[in-house]
């Protein structure tokens, strides 16, 4: 089911970047803690079907380009800092909406809250509250030129059995 | 024909791709008006001319299914075109939403979805596109 949740998210993810963006992402590589640089991170849970949270990890160079690009502006540009947390909000919100019926049908009904921003580098699980222990159900790395955005999808308990027939 | 448009989403990056987005699509924009909530949207319908209202769903304060089912209570609202951009994937949602008249575009969208929606809603054909 890993590998299943892994190929949705991916997908989702690139997709929804290509167009919310105009940006190309490539996959990224499978290890943990190889983020260095600046991070920024954020998260937004989810309840209905099944329930959980999506975290995203993103470099600030990545973000940076991100907001420039959903604001339709010029490279270089000087942005906010509340705006470059506004976009990574609206982004991991439209990937979430995006995520949940590509793995579980659209006849399902899912609340998803609003998004947060998560304090950085190793405070990310606590920020979020995370249990300590839980893996997450699917990574997805991907790799930008300035940089790289990491997804983490936990659910909580198991998955409905005609989720996991997926 | 200048079009005043009320754009609702709690994001302001969003709102600010939607308008990017109906300026590349080349609609005839008049006044643009945004709000943040539904509550706030509302509001702006009460004091100014709007013709088009383009309104998320999950937001704050009021949803945008609630403002949009409260549009259509007010005789002086009821009629205003309503294009949802949201994230909704729930088919029974979507489909209430279109149950009261408006036409749901899912995010992420592109300026071609924006420009035909507004097309099929307000009836406009080529000449009445923007030049600029």
């Amino acid at each position: 089911m890993r590998a299943k949740l892994e190929e949705i998210l991916f997908r989702v993810a690139i997709d929804t970047l290509e167009k919310l963006a105009f940006m190309f992402a490539f996959p990224g590589e499978d290890k943990e803690n190889q983020q260095k640089g600046s991070m920024a991170a954020g998260s937004v849970s989810f309840t209905g079907h099944f329930s959980g949270m999506l975290v995203m990890t993103i470099s600030i160079e990545v973000l940076q380009e991100l907001s420039v690009n959903m604001l339709g502006l010029e490279d270089g540009e000087e942005i906010d800092g509340h705006i470059r947390s506004d976009a990574l909000k609206e982004t991991i919100n439209v990937i979430c909406g995006n995520l949940l019926p590509a793995i579980a049908g659209d006849k399902v009904i899912f609340d998803i809250d609003v998004p947060r921003i998560l304090p950085a580098g190793e405070k990310i699980r606590a920020g979020a509250g995370i249990p300590d222990g839980l893996a997450p159900s699917a990574r997805v790395n991907l790799k930008f030129d300035e940089g790289q955005c990491v997804f983490f999808l936990f659910l909580d308990g198991e998955m409905p059995k005609e989720v996991v027939s997926l | 024909m200048a079009i005043n448009t009320l754009i609702v989403d709690d994001s302001a990056v969003m709102r600010s791709m939607i308008l990017k987005t109906l300026r590349m699509a080349g609609v005839p924009l008049g006044d643009i008006h945004h709000a943040g909530n539904g509550r706030d949207g509302l509001d702006i319908l009460n004091e100014q001319w709007i013709d088009l209202a383009i309104v998320d769903i999950n937001m704050p304060v009021m949803s945008g299914e609630e403002m949009i089912g409260r549009m259509r209570e007010d005789p002086e609202m009821k009629d205003i075109p309503v294009i949802v951009v949201s994230t909704e994937g729930s088919k029974a949602c979507i489909e209430r939403l279109e149950h009261m008249g408006a036409i749901f575009i899912h995010k992420p969208f592109t300026a071609e979805i924006v420009r035909d929606a507004i097309k099929d809603l307000l009836g406009l054909g080529e000449n009445d596109e923007s030049k600029t």
